[in-house]
């Protein structure tokens, strides 16, 4: 799956996060802002890039505001922008 | 919870009453409506308005929120409204500007300050890696040496003035950094003005031609609002502007000096280089002063060439004359593209 | 057709597209909670919802309350998609809106069915609800109720069917017949019957009063959209301290007579036959949930 045009998910209400997607020259960058950097910053990165993986993004430009979300609300919201910003609209239940 | 508000985008020059009822609202919570928004989200408790957000463009504006409501995520639910809103208007990124004591909250909805215009304005954007990976990109195109210079010019259309003052400030600097105001704001649409500048420099050497960004701040879409009845120096919008050239380009590139011209027919402009020398120079900012090198304009017949003179002989029609005071490649284009155009209507500034 | 001994006293709305209240939804006690991907979602966050449900099923939080989620209507472009996040995630129940006909519900079980293999899903594992909203589905509750053996309880839905009625939500009348034609639909068809959402969540008397009313028409349950009223459905649905010690004596008696092998359970010299025995259990039930009334 390849990201094509610039998309958004979620939310910035408390315990959500609001996930951007555009489209890169052929690297992947993923940056992360929470307010809970410093205990939770590498994990949200984690959940974050096992999802693209799965996704099987490996360019593009992914910006994350994270407001408190929990791992399942993460996945959700940039599975969301993925697919928004996606060229493919089926989904592939088993990469979610 | 925020089910009992209801939240719905408004053309206000569609909705007369939606829009005196913001203008209200916004005037009640220490605001100026600004006529150049083109929709607004409003949010609603029943019938009574609680909040609102502009866009102009890609610029968030008049955002505010019923003091009844604030500490509660209303504040919050408007910004997202308005991004959201932008996106499916094709604008992903997006600028506010907005007083300091409120960075705090739009750092909670995602931006992040570009500049501060110390104690009256910060313009923001909602990217981290905005302006950053800009200046990233225009590090890679540092030049070595002792005198970088720089100009920007909107070129409107290419002039031999334009050429005299790039020729000058060339033989001045041991490398010219030539940058592009992108704004299609002028009679002259920005792909033409480019090929323009881009054909008339091509002999030039040891100059680097930058295309326009958003960086660049746009004149049509700022806020004056935060600077009425202000004494600050120069225009607002020219503060912010140079501000940003001061702390991040000038520093990515190395640049020390920075070349205008000189423009005795325009007080506008007479006025933009006074306003330059101050933020560039004046002793206000953490970021090395960028020093301001006028030139004075060479003349044709005793007169000062500008490219507003070069619109004039064009509404006219007399390409004798403009051929006086464009190079060959810009009379090309006039010739062939433009000498139909009678109308003449041009909204950008000079030069 | 199922005989229901699960309780349901009371299903609460989650709107779908909001993430904190699906973070926090397990904190509540409802006997049911439901995610809504259907009115309480706008056309803009649809495809969003649909994955914060997926993953908030799949989570399994919700120890013993049973999960539903109220897909768009397969006649638009996001039911069958809501129908696969659902299924595939392990729902309990599927909650079909707006269904008019029987043959809305065999079209959804079709889907289910198709699911349900696809994703190597026990066949038959995901639970049907339907919800009337219409002059036709109130006029074709017992074709509806029937449908399926799936089918584990009815629903009315008052916003739309009142609108469908052309009249408004008033003092009750105006669902008069509604609700008795769906309960009757869902006691023929041994499943259960859920009445209408109570949307003034700061009136307090209004809301006891209905569900006082729905208690004695005989609805299972009610839907909700505030956690608060959770709590207050639950207790005006427990019997009374003289109910439960007669449910009591009822269930010793008809366990006494099992033993000794009796044909027929009496108490206190009277017959006691199978519906008065049942009430009894579910009486029971109902107190081990959440006690005596208060």
């Amino acid at each position: 799956m390849k990201i094509v045009k610039e998309a958004i998910a979620g939310t910035l209400e408390s315990s959500d996060v609001l996930v951007k997607v555009a489209p890169s020259d052929g690297t992947l960058e993923v940056v992360v802002t929470s307010e809970v950097e410093h205990q939770f910053g590498a994990q949200i990165r984690a959940v974050v890039d096992e999802t693209l993986i799965r996704l099987g993004i490996s360019e593009g430009i992914v910006l994350v505001e994270d407001k408190g979300a929990l791992d399942c609300t993460l996945r959700a919201r940039v599975q969301t922008a993925v697919l928004r910003g996606g060229a493919v609209k089926t989904l592939d239940w088993s990469a979610l | 919870m925020n089910d009992e508000f209801e939240f719905y985008a408004v053309d206000p020059a569609q909705e007369p009453s939606e829009q005196a009822e913001i203008k209200a609202f916004l005037a009640k919570n220490g605001l100026s409506y600004e006529d150049g928004i083109e929709v607004f989200v409003v949010g609603r408790q029943g019938r009574r308005l609680i909040a609102c957000g502009g866009l102009e463009q890609n610029i968030v504006k008049c955002v505010a929120t019923d003091p009844l409501f604030r500490g509660e995520s209303l504040s919050l639910t408007i910004v997202n409204e308005v991004i959201h809103l932008a996106y499916e208007r094709g604008h992903s990124h997006l600028f506010l500007y907005t007083r300091p004591n409120n960075i705090a909250f739009f750092a909670g909805c995602g931006f992040y300050p570009i500049v501060e215009v110390p104690g009256m304005v910060s313009v923001m954007e909602n990217t981290p890696i905005g302006i950053r990976r800009y200046c990233d990109g225009l590090k890679k195109l540092r030049q070595p040496g002792a005198r970088i210079g720089s100009c920007v010019i909107n070129a409107n259309p290419f002039t031999r003035g334009h050429l005299y003052l790039i020729e000058q400030a060339a033989a001045a600097s041991d490398w010219l950094h030539l940058f592009v105001v992108a704004e299609d704001a002028s009679f002259f649409p920005y792909r033409d003005r480019y090929q323009l500048i881009k054909a008339g420099v091509a002999g030039i050497e040891r100059l680097t031609l930058h295309p326009g960004s958003e960086y660049m701040v746009s004149r049509a879409t700022f806020s004056s609002y935060f600077f009425k009845e202000k004494n600050v120096v120069g225009d607002c919008f020219t503060a912010v502007d140079l501000l940003i050239f001061r702390e991040w380009i000038a520093p990515a590139l190395g640049i020390t000096h920075r070349f205008v011209g000189t423009e005795p027919f325009c007080p506008t402009t007479n006025k933009y280089n006074r306003d330059m020398k101050y933020w560039l120079q004046a002793d206000l900012s953490a970021a090395a002063p960028v020093n301001v090198v006028e030139i004075e304009r060479t003349a044709q017949d005793a007169r000062a060439i500008s490219a507003s003179e070069v619109r004039r002989l064009l509404r006219t029609g007399d390409f004798d004359r403009i051929a006086k005071l464009v190079p060959p490649t810009t009379y090309e284009l006039l010739s062939s593209k433009y000498r139909m155009r009678a109308d003449g209507a041009s909204a950008g500034a000079a030069a | 057709m199922t005989t229901s001994t699960k309780l349901r006293r009371s299903m609460l709305f989650l709107p779908g597209s909001n993430a904190a209240m699906l973070s926090t939804a397990f904190v509540f006690k409802p006997d049911s909670i439901m995610f809504d991907l259907e009115d309480a979602v706008s056309l803009r966050e649809k495809d969003s919802a649909r994955l914060l449900v997926f993953h908030a099923l799949k989570l399994r939080n919700y120890r013993d309350m049973e999960t539903v989620v109220r897909i768009n209507p397969l006649s638009t472009p996001f039911g069958l998609l809501d129908l696969e996040a659902a299924v595939r995630a392990g729902v309990d129940v599927v909650r079909l809106p707006k269904t008019d006909t029987a043959e809305d519900v065999h079209a959804l079980e079709r889907e289910v069915e198709r699911i349900e293999r696809e994703c190597g899903r026990d066949v038959g594992s995901t639970k049907l609800m339907a919800a009337i909203e219409s002059a036709s589905g109130v006029i074709n509750a017992v074709a509806i109720a029937t449908a399926s053996p799936r089918l584990i309880g009815i629903a009315l839905a008052g916003f739309d069917y009142v609108m469908d009625m052309q009249t408004e939500r008033g003092d009750g009348t105006e669902l008069f017949y509604a609700r008795c034609a769906v309960l009757h639909a869902a006691r023929y068809a041994k499943i259960d019957a859920f009445d209408v959402v109570f949307s003034d969540v700061n009136d307090d008397e209004g809301f006891l009063k209905e569900v006082e009313l729905i208690k004695r028409l005989g609805f299972n349950g009610k839907s909700l959209i505030n956690p608060r009223q959770i709590e207050q459905l639950h207790n005006a649905f427990a019997p009374t301290q003289e109910e439960v010690d007669y449910s009591r004596r009822v269930v010793a008696a008809a366990e006494l007579g099992e033993r000794q092998g009796l044909g027929v359970v009496s108490l206190n010299g009277k017959m006691i036959d199978a519906p008065v025995i049942q009430h009894a259990r579910v009486v029971l039930q109902r107190a081990q949930a959440s006690g005596v009334r208060r």
